[in-house]
């Protein structure tokens, strides 16, 4: 679902009535994504942003056959929000929230797998495939059209990341805020044979945080692929403080586990390459890929 | 985040399972239950107590005064003690019984081991089994786990495990941990308790929210976090600089690299300032926290602003720096993204002479150089 996005996609907001619903629906709208409508528990409202307001997933998807949603929804009310953009037929379910309960997590994520769909979030700025259409809020000051494909867990460093890349004249084919919750959609591994088909993407960069596994599933993942394109990494978190959650829940480190040394260790085994600092990761990003600035 | 062992006990005697008798004293001891030997441990919420010197066993009263006394007061692994927990001493052979969140599966992950002890994390000697997250499910893979373990136990250690199962999930924990466990013939008791608490859940688990609003001290940045609505985190009370930044990820990154070009950053930080709405105040807290620690050098504010209007950001910026008089050392400033110029403009009015760029390379040469004339 994610690797086929682009300006065609028919993509609905739920909770477009809301303070953050209204103003990234028209936000969308503008970078060029196909925003078909939205919905609201709210009657009073009949269009947001130029599109239509529908009471329920159900009613939005009949009437504009939408198949991906962006769920506007406050963190404990994000289970009931994917609930019913799954009844509803929704295929990609992006959800913003940040604070969604691990529990509800792990509903919404049983819940995507028995109905085949795909989820980004919990937490997430969202995703986009710049020049198509951005499903969330990544800011299109970072957005170009490009041959890096962006993954990850921290909203933030992949703006910086992708800021400087866009600075530098470089471009991102499909960008994925995977978010920095433990319990989430799709996870980094997830990620990479969407990257790998993608004829648009030359090659990864993964940017991860301290806490989890999810770092070191990708290296497993990525060796056993067959290493297709080239993997760059960058991982926050070196001095976090252990028990500590650096506000990420995700970015908690405890003993040897989810540290930056065995991220590191492994991402290398597999054939990737860890940079230390944001501007030695961009160095390398704009060495290789000189020839395909735009 | 995880409980300290007082307050995983707490909730384990409320599923009714089973623990050595105990106290927490955060100074005199009292009469200590039983007639020895006892354990003292210290109650900090970090793992690895035993080896950092945390955990010892007494065999006089006299030696758990002494325990006590040389503990209380002290710092373990970042964190002061100001309570420990005596317990009687209990016996009986060692186990290892866990049950937590597993993220990939969306389902819980229950692990048990034949040795307990402070090596079994790493020594991959755990077994595991994965169930979807409801206690039968639990109590089916945790009865294959111990199912050659002796009569006379084995039925105990499945109601302790059914009953931490019950736990985890009724409480929303992303771990639940026995380490050790002790089984005999006469009975198993819990060791040790460790709980890892999901704080997103905290606004629907009052019993949990209690604990944590018990110890404003111990779990300091968890309290902070409830009641501001923000992430600070102090990392160092002698560090040098004070960071005021957006962002989990991006802060780390900052506090990474400034750490690997030698500069002591003192804080964490994300402070959304989508959730500002035009107030400084909570710039002026963020200042009032930093500025109380006299080893500060300088300031750095790092703002990625997707849809933050930088120029309404800068007035914040400009308002809170005048409203902190205790603010005596140079702030250095990098922002980037909606309304960038104009945020520079303010701010050059404002606060001339401090350093406004766009470019992060630079806000951190300029730290460097504070920071070596300070120096």
């Amino acid at each position: 679902m994610i690797g086929s996005l682009s300006r065609t996609t028919p993509v609905i907001v739920q909770g477009i009535t809301g303070r953050m619903g209204r103003s990234h629906a028209a936000l969308m709208r503008a970078y060029g994504t196909n925003i078909v409508g939205g919905t609201s528990t709210r009657t009073d409202m009949k269009e947001v942003a130029g599109v239509p307001v529908f009471a329920s997933c159900a009613e939005a998807v009949l009437a504009t056959g939408a198949v991906a949603s962006v769920a506007m929804a406050p963190p404990e009310e994000t289970w009931t929000a994917v609930q019913e953009a799954l009844a509803a037929g929704i295929k990609l379910v992006v959800t913003v929230a940040e604070g969604v309960p691990m529990h509800d997590a792990i509903k919404i994520g049983r819940a995507v797998r028995r109905a085949g769909a795909t989820w980004v979030g919990a937490s997430t700025p969202g995703l986009a495939v710049p020049g198509e259409c951005k499903l969330g809020f990544l800011p299109d000051v970072c957005l170009n059209p490009g041959p890096i494909g962006i993954m990850s867990k921290s909203g933030t460093l992949s703006y910086e990341v992708g800021y400087r890349l866009a600075r530098d004249g470089l471009g991102q084919s499909i960008w994925v805020g995977v978010g920095g919750d433990p319990v989430k959609g799709v996870r980094f591994a997830d990620m990479l044979p969407v990257f790998f088909d993608d004829p648009g993407t030359k090659g990864i960069v993964l940017v991860g945080e301290v806490g989890g596994t999810e770092e070191e599933e990708c290296a497993e993942a990525y060796a056993r692929l067959g290493a297709r394109k080239p993997l760059y990494a960058l991982i926050a978190g070196r001095e976090a403080k252990e028990g500590v959650s650096m506000g990420h829940a995700g970015a908690l480190v405890h003993g040897e586990s989810g540290t930056l040394a065995s991220k590191t260790k492994q991402l290398t085994a597999a054939g990737a390459t860890v940079f230390g600092s944001i501007e030695s990761l961009i160095d390398r990003c704009t060495r290789t890929y000189r020839f395909d600035k735009r | 985040m995880l409980l300290i062992e007082a307050d995983g006990k707490a909730l384990f005697a409320e599923q009714g399972i089973p623990m050595p008798a105990g106290v927490v004293v955060t100074g005199d001891v009292p009469t200590p239950p039983g007639n020895g030997p006892w354990m003292v441990k210290a109650q900090v919420p970090v793992g690895g107590r035993g080896k950092a010197g945390g955990i010892r066993r007494c065999d006089t009263r006299a030696a758990v005064e002494a325990a006590v006394a040389g503990m209380i007061g002290t710092r373990l692994k970042g964190h002061e003690i100001d309570a420990c927990l005596v317990e009687a001493a209990a016996f009986g052979q060692e186990r290892y019984l866990a049950i937590m969140v597993d993220a990939a599966s969306y389902g819980l992950r229950v692990i048990y081991a034949k040795q307990g002890g402070v090596e079994i994390e790493q020594s991959g000697a755990a077994v595991g089994r994965l169930c979807p997250p409801h206690p039968g499910a639990v109590a089916e893979a945790l009865a294959e786990l111990i199912a050659d373990e002796p009569d006379a136990w084995r039925d105990q250690v499945a109601a302790i495990g059914k009953a931490l199962a019950t736990m985890l999930l009724e409480r929303e924990l992303a771990l639940a941990e026995i380490n050790p466990l002790f089984v005999s013939e006469s009975g198993c008791v819990a060791g040790d308790a460790k709980v890892v608490i999901d704080l997103n859940a905290i606004g629907r688990q009052p019993r949990i929210a209690e604990m944590v609003a018990a110890r404003p001290a111990l779990y300091l940045d968890a309290n902070r976090k409830i009641a501001e609505g923000f992430d600070y985190v102090e990392l160092d009370p002698e560090g040098e600089i004070g960071l005021v930044t957006t962002g989990a990820g991006l802060s780390m990154m900052l506090i990474d690299e400034l750490t690997a070009r030698g500069a002591k950053p003192l804080n964490f930080c994300d402070i959304r300032t989508g959730q500002m709405r035009g107030s400084p105040a909570r710039l002026i807290r963020v200042l009032e926290w930093i500025t109380a620690r006299s080893s500060l050098k300088a300031v750095l504010v790092n703002i990625f602003a997707g849809i933050t209007d930088l120029g309404e950001f800068a007035g914040l910026l400009a308002a809170a720096i005048q409203a902190s008089p205790s603010l005596r050392v140079p702030v250095v400033a990098r922002l980037v993204g909606r309304n960038a110029a104009e945020a520079r403009r303010i701010l050059g009015e404002a606060q001339p002479g401090m350093l406004v760029t766009e470019d992060l390379e630079e806000a951190l040469a300029r730290i460097d150089s504070i920071v070596g004339a300070a120096a």
